[in-house]
Parts: structure tokens; C-alpha cells; sequence
């Protein structure tokens, strides 16, 4: 069944994705996404590809909805696999910063592709990395969501962005740039462009952001400069997350752009990264429980300032 | 129930006047607020809003060819002939009397930071007079009657730091409220226009058909002199048979496109001897002239009539029956003009009903309007005149009725650039890339074009190809295309501008124009790894693969 379902109470769509498709039979530690394997038959460079199982489809079934309360829709949308490089034994932290500008314009370019169809409303890319996050191929890749509605949390990011631009006729990260350019307290890594910092408001032990300076609306606005800014930082946070235990550090990475093709202003939505990690010092699990599942609310155990300082000391040689 | 004095009902307030009842409400949006209602009645003009003036104005004109730019309320007059007035007509206001002797602009008007404007027309004119340092807001209904409530036309009042940015805003509320559909793709193509002109014949065609392989133009279309007359739009001597065009354009790739004024109707062709019942009259039942041209009295066709209806769906089902697939439909403003119609509905509501008609015939094709009223032409049109004609000379001299010339049809280009990809792809007109036969010097004809392709929009070249030719000028001006542009300097008087263009072919862009002192200059952005994109369709399952390499074409 792929089709997804509204919930009254929260205002929310439920993606409903169960495949009674088999999964391909690999010979055990062979990798579905190296070259000549299973997916990408042929030698590549950087490729991104329509998920086997993707909880969205571009040609997904029609639903009939025939009942007002239990309300059903169709799950038209597009999940992609995004392969980072052919080399199986690498990751973000060891690509060469040019394969991370490759990257980048392969993600502006999904980006403005996937736009360009009216049903979608948001693309969301990710990149769940180490056991720990549930990622259980250890080749280097991302995926990305394009949604035919906006998940909640985005619906949460634009309507404060709104109120802020409506209040203040600025944006909120902007103002948020140049504050915490002013205390320097949790900023990790900044250059000319970029800045990468442990929020004042993280949720989570070692969560960090990377802002572009300019307001810049979604990741294919970004100058050669800023992108080559951006593969730099995005290389040392990754580094630095390696460092900070002396362990392969698992995260969530996730970009977050405006909405398209809704007929509501965007303009005041300014591109952004979040890493976010479950862990809260070495073999340390901060659990997602009742609080935070049940409420959305979070209780961060370490004190941002404090992370900020202990990832600022991290060394790294990239 | 009642609030201060005033009905109130279902989150409207209801006033009550001589002439017509208004139900309206106001939203608060993010910059500003937008004003809704619903009318009855015989309301004519009706005012709806007033707020000071600036001394500094940004106007707009109804239609393609009319001016946007920015003006000194102290110093603004119109320099009309006589002569020029009884050729012009309706070609330069809807309501040519009260532009000719006020400061009217439609649609929309701004200050600095503030964009005062409408989100549709689709009953009435909406237009801005200022008075008395105040600037009006009205909307007409012409003589209307209205039986039952009808939608006003949504009002949009918007704040900010900048002109630019509110009219990015203000075409992006012009979009969310008419939704428009139009093509995905942004053309290429030639023209004939503006090397032949009327003097156009098939062995021109042929040759230029013949020379242009190489340029990779989409579209290869037939401008206006291959027509029996204004309004018999049926190949004259010397032209084969419309199937036999467009066969022969085919031949060669290209999508073949013509040129025809739908709405108009020239006083020696044979729909005028034949049909004057089937043209816009006035109060006294004489046609009226909606402008002169190809000297001669050019009327308009009563779009609410049903045999007019019949006529044009039939003359666009024929063209494309031939082969036809893109249309620049040119004069459209006849189709607007007041007078008496079959129906007594607004000159707008009869435009609709037309451009509805023309919309449907050409389903999937491409529309090209020209000479155009803007706002009634959302969602009929995929692409769109944004300026005045351009011409092989170029005069930065500033009056306020504008004319061919290459000056103002470029200042247009920028001053409109806010339309593009919302409303529609803006065409600013042909690109003359030839270096003989012509007066802008190369200095200009580069301007032009690459002006043209920074802000993404249409691009058709008009050259006859045996000339010598910038050709490097049209395939940088391709490279320019596909970013999203961004225009600054729109409230000075200096016509000194300054354009940002993200993500295009060749990455970001930031072009300064100068149209005065005829100088530019184009800053590139600094080496960045490119890759090319294969897409390949899994057979057994239909999934998408993006395959991207490293391209090493950026040279
Ligand atoms: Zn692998
Ligand atoms: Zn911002």
C-alpha cells in the first residue's frame, strides 16, 4: 500500500508505505550501490536515483477518498538515492572538498529539477549516517524527500519565519547571524560566507547549524564562492564530529530550503543545515522518549556553549 | 449584526451607496495587507483606496508597449501630437482622455518601499490617478450592471526595504491569485519582423530557412506581411499555402510560428465589408476606431458576439489543423477597448471571452501575446511583450509616450523584469544581432542581448542570416539564460541598473547597464567544478537514475 492519511488531531500527513515486494538477495557485505553490483550497473562519478522502496512515488496509485473524517490522499511525490561518490570506504569527512562541490551542485541541481513539477511543495535532503540513526549501508550516500505537502516541522519553520518577518520586517536567521556574531560564543567554524555554530536553541547534545551569511532561499541560489565555502565547513563539521570522541560520530544531516509552488510568500525562508546526533558523550545515547516524541518538546542534557567550546578545540587537519 | 454603523456579515463589512452595494474585508499578509469584496449595482467608477504620494513614483501602463519606470510627479507631461493621438487611440490607455490629462497608472504603483496594486482583471480596470498629492485607487466597471454580487478585484498593499523586492512580491501575489498555466519552456527562435518588415516574401523565408541551420533555434516564425489583409488572415500572392509554410519550417526542425492580430479588423479587408455588425461600436452606433495603422482605420472585433467566436476559434483550429504551433497574437488591446458589444458586459469581461476562445483553440501550442493589456492577460498567454517595439536605432531621449526604439523597449526589459516566469516568460522583443544595415553600433546590439538573456527571458533573433552577423553575441546570450534574476536601481533617474542572476548556465552573474552612456560590464563568477547530468530510465521498473559527471566544456 503507498498512500498517506491525514490526522485531524495534529494536522498531519502519515506517509503509509508497505511493499509486498521482495527485497534483491545480495551475496552477504556485498554493497547494492557499488559500481557493477546491484543499482548502478556502470562505473560513475556522483549518482542520484528513484528509491526501490520510496514512500512517495511520482506515479503512485490513485486513492479514492470517500469519507470526510478518515481523510486519504495520494502519496505522488519523489525519494531519491543520493550516492555520493563510487568509493565505498569513504564518507563526507574524507571526500576531497572538490567532490563535495560536486555534490553540491548535484543537490542544487535535484533541487531545481524537482521543482520545476507543480505537485511538489518541499525537497527535503538528508543524510542518516552510522548505526546508531538506523543507517545500515556504510557507502556514502544521502537521500532526499519531495513532498506533495508540507511536513510539519516545516509548516512550524515558515509560520515562525513569517511572524518574525511580520514583526520585524527581517529574517529571523539573519538577525540570528549577526547576534551570534556579536557573542562568538557557540560559532565552531566561520568563514567569508559561511557559519557553522551550535545553536543557542540546539535540541540536541551536539547539534550544530550552518547558515549561509546571504539570505540565499534554497541551495541552488548559493555563488561558486558561498558552495565552495559550504564544502569546507560541511568537511570540517563532519571532521570535527569524528574527533570529538575519537569515534566514528553518527548524525542526521539535513537541509532545509523554502517551499515551492505554493501560492504563499517563501521569501523570508533562509537556507540551512542542521546536524543533529544522538550521542551525548562517548558510548552516551541521549533516547528520544515520551517528552520529546510525545510533545515536541526537548530537553537538552549539555549546555550549548559548552559543546560549542569542546567542538571549537577539536583539531582537524583537512 | 452591526459594526460602526456598518453591516456586517460573514467576516464582511457592507456599504450601501446611491449607485451599488460593496461587501469587502481586509487580510493581513506577512507585508502588508490585501483588500477582497464583492460589488452590486451599476457602480461605474468606484474609488477604493487613497494614501500620499512620494515625488518619486514608479508607473505602469495598461499594456505591453506603454512605459514602466519612475517619474517626478513635479515634472511629468505627456507630449501627445494630435496626429499621433488619432493614429494611437486605445493603443496607449484604455481610457484615452484620462491619461492623456492626469498621472494614471494601472495595475499597480510604488513608491520606494511601498507597492500599492491589483491582483487580477477580470471584470473591471484598475488604475491609479494622482491627485492633489494623493494617490486613488479606482476600479472601472465601464457601465455594468450587476444583478447579483460579482468579485472586485482584490487590492494588495504591500511594505518593505526596497521597490524591487515588493514587485517580486507583489507578481508573486499575482500569481498565487490567477494561478496561471503556462509552458514550461522558454524559447528560441527568428522572426522576420525587423529586417523585412511588411516587405517579406516566401523566397526570403526560404533563403533564411536555408542559413539558418547552425543558430539551433526552436522556433522559425512568419511576422506580420505574409496576410491577405488585417483580419483575413489567409496567405496573400506570392505565399504558398499555410500547410505548405509550415511544412516547409518543419522540414528544418523548427516549430513554425505566424503572426496575426486577432482582434483586429483593417477598413479594406473582407471581414469589414462583410461584417460590421460584428465590430465594437459607439454610444451613437458608429464602429468605432480602436487605432490606425498599415495606414489604414484599424476596428475591433465584439468578442461577445457569437459569430466572432466562431470566427476566431475557427481561424486558430484552421492554422493549427496547418501545422501551426505557436502564435504571436499582436494588437491585442482592440479586444479591450469600451464601446458598445452584443452583450453589455466591461470591455475586460469581453477581452476574457476572446483570449478564452484563442487560449482553448491552441491548447499546447505556445501564445505569444503583444500589444496587450497585462493584467487580463494572465493564464492566457505563455509568453508576453513587456515593452515597445524595438528598431534598428537606438535614442535615449525621454518622452513619456514611447515609440520604436531600441531605448526604450531595453529600459522596459529591466523595468518589467519582476513578470518573468511568474505571469509568464517576458519577450523583449527581437534580438538584431546583425553589424550592417542598421544603426546601433555593437556596443548596443551586445547590451541588448545580453540584458535579454540575464533576466532569462524570450530570445528571438531578426536578422536577415545572409548579413554579417554577431552570432557570438546570440550564443553567449543563451549561456546567460536560466538563473533567477534580480533588478536594482528601478527608482532612479539615471537609468543606471544593476542585475544579479543565480544559477544560471554559467553560474552567477551580476550585470551593470548603463542606457545612457551605452555602457555594461558583466562580472562572472569564479571557477567552480561543473557536471553534466545523463538521466536513464530503468526498463524493468521505470526508475529515474541522474548520472553526474564532471564536465570539462567549462571553458
Ligand atoms: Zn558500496
Ligand atoms: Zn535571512
Amino acid at each position: 500500500m503507498l498512500e498517506r492519511r491525514y490526522n485531524p488531531i495534529t494536522g498531519e500527513w502519515v506517509m503509509i508505505s508497505s511493499s509486498r515486494q521482495k527485497r534483491p538477495n545480495l551475496p552477504k557485505d556485498s554493497c547494492p550501490i557499488c559500481p557493477g553490483i546491484l543499482e548502478l550497473p556502470e562505473e560513475y562519478d556522483l549518482v542520484s536515483f528513484e528509491n526501490r522502496f520510496p514512500a512517495l512515488r511520482k506515479n503512485a496509485p490513485e486513492v479514492e477518498n470517500d469519507n470526510d473524517v478518515l481523510i486519504r490522499e495520494r502519496s505522488q511525490g519523489i525519494c531519491e538515492v543520493v550516492v555520493y561518490t563510487k568509493n565505498h570506504n569513504s564518507e563526507l569527512s574524507q571526500m576531497s572538498i572538490k567532490q563535495i562541490e560536486k555534490l553540491i551542485n548535484m543537490w542544487s541541481d535535484r533541487t531545481k529539477e524537482l521543482s520545476s513539477y507543480d505537485f511538489i511543495k518541499y525537497i527535503f535532503i538528508f543524510e542518516n549516517k552510522g548505526k546508531e540513526v538506523g543507517a545500515t549501508l556504510p557507502h556514502p550516500h544521502g537521500q532526499l524527500y519531495a513532498f506533495p505537502f508540507l511536513p510539519p516541522r516545516i509548516k512550524l519553520k515558515m509560520e515562525s519565519l513569517e511572524k518574525w518577518y511580520t514583526e520585524k520586517n527581517t529574517c529571523a536567521i539573519c538577525d540570528i547571524i549577526k547576534e551570534e556574531n556579536k557573542k562568538n560564543k557557540r560559532i565552531i567554524c566561520e568563514t567569508e560566507n559561511m557559519i557553522a555554530l551550535v545553536p543557542f536553541y540546539a535540541r540536541y547534545p551536539y547539534e550544530v547549524h550552518i547558515y549561509p551569511k546571504r539570505h540565499v532561499e534554497s541551495i541552488y541560489e548559493l555563488s561558486n564562492k558561498e558552495k565552495k565555502e559550504f564544502a569546507y565547513v560541511l568537511k570540517i563539521v563532519t571532521n570535527k564530529y569524528n574527533g570529538l570522541f575519537n569515534m566514528p560520530f553518527p548524525y542526521m544531516m539535513m537541509f532545509f530550503q523554502k517551499p515551492f509552488n505554493i501560492d504563499k510568500s517563501t521569501h523570508f525562508f533562509h537556507f540551512h543545515v542542521e546536524f543533529i546526533s544522538p550521542m551525548r558523550g562517548p558510548n552516551l545515547i541521549k533516547w528520544i522518549a515520551s517528552v520529546e516524541s510525545g510533545t515536541w518538546a526537548f530537553i537538552n542534557p549539555i549546555e550549548p556553549e559548552q559543546a560549542a567550546k569542546q567542538l571549537r578545540e577539536v583539531e582537524v587537519d583537512i | 449584526m452591526q459594526i460602526f454603523s456598518m453591516k456586517y456579515d460573514k467576516n464582511f463589512f457592507e456599504i450601501k451607496e446611491n449607485n451599488y452595494m460593496l461587501k469587502f474585508n481586509i487580510q493581513r499578509i506577512p507585508e502588508g495587507f490585501i483588500l477582497r469584496g464583492k460589488i452590486k449595482g451599476n457602480p461605474k467608477r468606484v474609488e477604493l483606496f487613497r494614501d500620499d504620494v512620494d515625488k518619486v513614483m514608479f508607473i505602469n501602463n495598461w499594456q505591453s508597449w506603454g512605459v514602466s519606470k519612475s517619474i517626478d510627479i513635479e515634472d511629468y507631461t505627456l507630449k501627445i501630437s494630435e496626429d499621433k493621438k488619432s493614429r494611437l487611440k486605445y493603443s496607449i490607455h484604455i481610457m484615452p482622455e484620462l491619461f492623456e490629462k492626469n498621472i494614471i497608472s494601472d495595475y499597480f504603483i510604488g513608491k520606494k518601499d511601498k507597492i500599492y496594486g491589483f491582483l487580477t482583471s477580470k471584470i473591471a480596470h484598475p488604475f491609479f490617478e494622482i491627485k492633489d498629492n494623493e494617490l486613488i485607487a479606482y476600479l472601472d466597471f465601464f457601465d455594468r450592471k450587476f444583478e447579483d454580487y460579482v468579485d472586485i478585484e482584490p487590492f494588495i498593499y504591500l511594505e518593505g526595504k526596497n521597490i524591487e523586492s515588493l514587485l517580486e512580491i507583489y507578481a508573486d501575489y499575482v500569481k498565487f491569485e490567477n494561478k496561471p498555466k503556462f509552458s514550461k519552456w522558454n524559447p528560441i527562435g527568428w522572426s522576420s519582423w525587423y529586417q523585412y518588415y511588411e516587405k517579406l516574401t516566401w523566397e526570403e523565408i526560404l533563403k533564411n530557412l536555408e542559413l539558418s541551420k547552425g543558430y539551433n533555434y526552436e522556433v522559425f516564425q512568419i511576422d506580420d506581411s505574409w496576410q491577405k489583409d488585417i483580419g483575413d488572415w489567409v496567405p496573400k500572392d506570392g505565399y504558398p499555402s499555410l500547410k505548405e509554410i509550415a511544412n516547409k519550417i518543419r522540414e528544418y526542425n523548427y516549430i513554425p510560428g505566424i503572426w496575426l492580430a486577432p482582434f483586429s479588423v483593417s477598413e479594406t479587408s473582407d471581414v469589414y465589408k462583410n461584417h460590421k455588425d460584428w465590430l465594437v461600436k459607439d454610444d451613437a452606433g458608429n464602429l468605432k476606431v480602436a487605432y490606425i495603422n498599415w495606414k489604414k482605420k484599424i476596428y475591433a472585433l465584439d468578442t461577445t458576439h457569437p459569430e466572432v467566436q466562431n470566427y476566431l476559434r475557427k481561424i486558430f483550429l484552421y492554422m493549427r489543423k496547418n501545422g501551426i504551433h505557436y502564435f504571436k497574437i499582436d494588437f491585442l488591446f482592440a479586444g479591450a477597448i469600451p464601446g458598445n458589444r452584443y452583450e453589455k458586459i466591461t470591455p475586460i469581461e469581453a477581452y476574457n471571452l476572446g483570449m478564452q476562445i484563442i487560449r482553448k483553440a491552441t491548447k499546447g501550442d505556445f501564445l505569444l501575446g503583444c500589444g496587450a493589456p497585462l493584467l487580463p492577460s494572465i493564464g492566457y498567454v505563455d509568453g508576453m511583450r513587456i515593452s515597445e517595439d524595438t528598431a534598428p536605432y537606438y535614442n535615449a531621449d525621454d518622452i513619456n509616450i514611447p515609440y520604436q526604439n531600441a531605448y526604450y523597449a531595453l529600459r522596459n526589459v529591466i523595468t518589467r523584469y519582476f513578470m518573468n516566469g511568474k505571469w509568464w516568460w517576458n519577450d523583449p522583443d527581437c534580438l538584431s544581432l546583425r553589424i550592417e544595415d542598421t544603426k546601433p553600433n555593437e556596443k548596443i546590439i551586445e547590451m541588448y542581448a545580453y540584458v535579454s538573456g540575464i533576466l532569462n527571458n524570450i530570445i528571438f533573433q531578426s536578422d536577415d542570416l545572409s548579413k554579417s552577423i554577431r552570432k557570438d553575441v546570440f550564443f553567449n546570450t543563451l549561456e546567460l539564460r536560466g538563473g533567477n534574476s534580480h533588478v536594482k536601481g528601478l527608482m532612479n533617474f539615471n537609468n543606471f541598473f544593476e542585475i544579479e542572476a543565480l544559477n544560471t548556465k554559467i553560474g552567477n552573474i551580476k550585470m551593470k547597464v548603463d542606457l545612457e552612456k551605452v555602457e555594461y560590464s558583466i562580472e562572472k563568477d569564479i571557477e567552480y567544478p561543473q557536471i553534466n547530468k545523463r538521466t536513464i530510465v530503468r526498463e524493468d521498473d521505470k526508475r529515474l537514475f541522474h548520472y553526474y559527471e564532471e564536465s570539462d566544456l567549462n571553458a
